[in-house]
């Protein structure tokens, strides 16, 4: 009976240490990239805001240096770029539970879900979807404090050894947006005639090429102002 | 003879110090707003881009000469009408209050030549008055701040225009702010024709204006039949030229209801004119 309960009691943690382990496969991959610099070019279809496709270079260095330089204006999600690998790389400050599997895109993945396990941490939690043979993340959906739920799908080309995408799709969550009409002085438009936009969903697609990876990116770089 | 009379007509107004108060005044305002924007541009940023901070984040040179000179446009074109106002407003009645009238009544030239010649003069001053508004907005912003990508603010969202997509918006969008602002000359020189006194035009002109964006800047559906038809309306469409797609159907409705307002004001200025006693 003993036996029986001892088996009972541990058989948590087991699952708990086989989803580290994926879990810990994932993060070496990811980990074996000190720095990167990559031409980005970004599709945002957020309701409220038209902008069409900008580019950027985008550059990072372990363990949360991020730039994004670029001519003209290029809107980005506040978080789902490095937020993630910096957050999974402290494996003191969180657990990783296995959860099901299933298939996306035809790829067989494993969810893990990560519970942080302190209290001032941004993120709530995160759920991952891990391509086990590969190590490679599927797709992700992060809820924080501040930011909400962001969903986040990856497809990966050449840089897959090194667990870096070539494409992301960001889905975010956008608040209701309205300004007084005089303050944005847009007293023209008549109020019959506006064409809100009842979304509440945006999209965030962003490109990834000419990746440059390890080169030794130095801290200046990401001091200067962009 | 108009030519002639035009002449004389731009020769008194800029006889006048209120004429260079205007132009000084607009210079100050807009030196004041780049003053303020490269002291503290950010966080008026912030504002504009707060709602979606939540969730995005914006990259790139924001704070740039494009968005400078579109928000001074935005801030002034709601003042310009006064310092135009200022000037035309008593091209009539200031000649009738000093006395003048009569003798500029007897000159080898109709009464519907005089108004003309008027008109002519006071839309020569709007346009210097808009020219310099424009070299000081955006020739002057683009200097100090550089160029870049520009966000507007709609009260409904945000439109992102690409650089090299923002020159001919400014140039048509001044062309449209100075039918605008010509549609107020025209305003105050009519109701200059109705009045034997020089600052009656002036702050009617102005009580007209304010009246009419009250009621275009109110969300009440009961007003939404007249709106259209007033011309404090059409006075903003110069932003449609900053959205993306520009809707011109709607740029070339404001444009025909503001000609529409001048020739109506022109015509009846002159038959008001034409039938004045002048008697001063």
């Amino acid at each position: 009976m003993k036996t029986l309960l001892s088996i009972l009691l541990l058989l948590p943690l087991v699952g708990l240490a086989q989803s580290s382990a994926k879990l810990n496969k994932v993060i070496s991959k990811l980990n074996t990239v000190k720095d990167y610099s990559v031409d980005v070019e970004v599709k945002a279809d957020i309701p409220m805001i038209k902008i069409l496709p900008s580019k950027a270079k985008v550059y990072f260095k372990q363990k949360d240096k991020f730039k994004v330089v670029s001519k003209g204006i290029v809107i980005l999600p506040k978080q789902g770029f490095s937020e993630i690998n910096t957050f999974l790389s402290d494996k003191s400050k969180y657990m990783a539970i296995e959860g099901d599997t299933s298939k996306i895109a035809g790829v067989v993945v494993q969810l893990i879900t990560v519970i942080p396990s302190g209290e001032d941490n941004e993120i709530i939690l995160a759920k991952l979807w891990v391509d086990d043979s590969r190590s490679l993340i599927i797709k992700t959906q992060i809820t924080t404090k501040s930011n909400g739920t962001v969903t986040t799908n990856y497809t990966y080309g050449d840089m897959a050894k090194f667990a870096l995408p070539s494409k992301m799709v960001f889905e975010i969550d956008v608040k209701k947006f309205k300004l007084p009409k005089s303050v944005a002085a847009d007293i023209n438009q008549r109020s019959t005639e506006k064409k809100d936009d009842k979304r509440t969903k945006g999209n965030i697609t962003v490109n990834l090429s000419n990746y440059k990876v390890n080169t030794g990116l130095s801290d200046e770089l990401f001091k200067k102002k962009s | 003879m108009l030519r002639k009379n035009t002449y004389n007509e731009f020769v008194k107004i800029l006889s006048k110090p209120r004429s260079f108060l205007g132009i000084g005044a607009l210079t100050l305002l807009i030196l004041l707003i780049i003053f303020a924007m490269k002291a503290d541009g950010k966080s008026i940023i912030s504002f504009v881009t707060a709602s979606f901070e939540q969730t995005l984040s914006f990259n790139g040179h924001i704070l740039n000469g494009y968005l400078i000179a579109f928000i001074i446009l935005q801030m002034l074109i709601v003042h310009v009408p006064l310092l135009v106002a200022l000037v035309t407003g008593d091209l009539i009645s200031g000649e009738a209050a000093m006395g003048t009238i009569r003798m500029l009544a007897t000159k080898p030239i109709s009464r519907t030549k005089i108004v003309l010649s008027k008109f002519i003069a006071g839309a020569i001053y709007t346009l210097i008055l808009i020219l310099w508004m424009g070299f000081l907005a955006v020739i002057v912003s683009q200097w100090i701040f550089g160029t870049g990508d520009l966000i507007v603010l709609n009260s409904d969202g945000l439109t992102i225009l690409q650089e090299q997509d923002i020159l001919w918006r400014f140039g048509a969008g001044f062309m449209v702010a100075y039918l605008a602002l010509l549609t107020v000359s025209s305003l105050s020189i009519c109701l200059s024709a109705f009045a034997e006194n020089s600052i009656g035009p002036i702050v009617a002109t102005m009580a007209i204006i304010i009246l009419f964006t009250i009621i275009g800047t109110l969300d009440v559906s009961i007003f939404d039949t007249i709106k259209p038809y007033l011309f404090t309306t059409h006075m903003a469409s110069w932003r449609s030229f900053f959205e993306n797609p520009v809707d011109m159907g709607t740029i070339m409705e404001s444009v025909l209801i503001l000609v529409v307002h001048n020739i109506l004001l022109v015509a009846l200025a002159i038959w008001k004119f034409n039938r004045k006693d002048i008697t001063s």
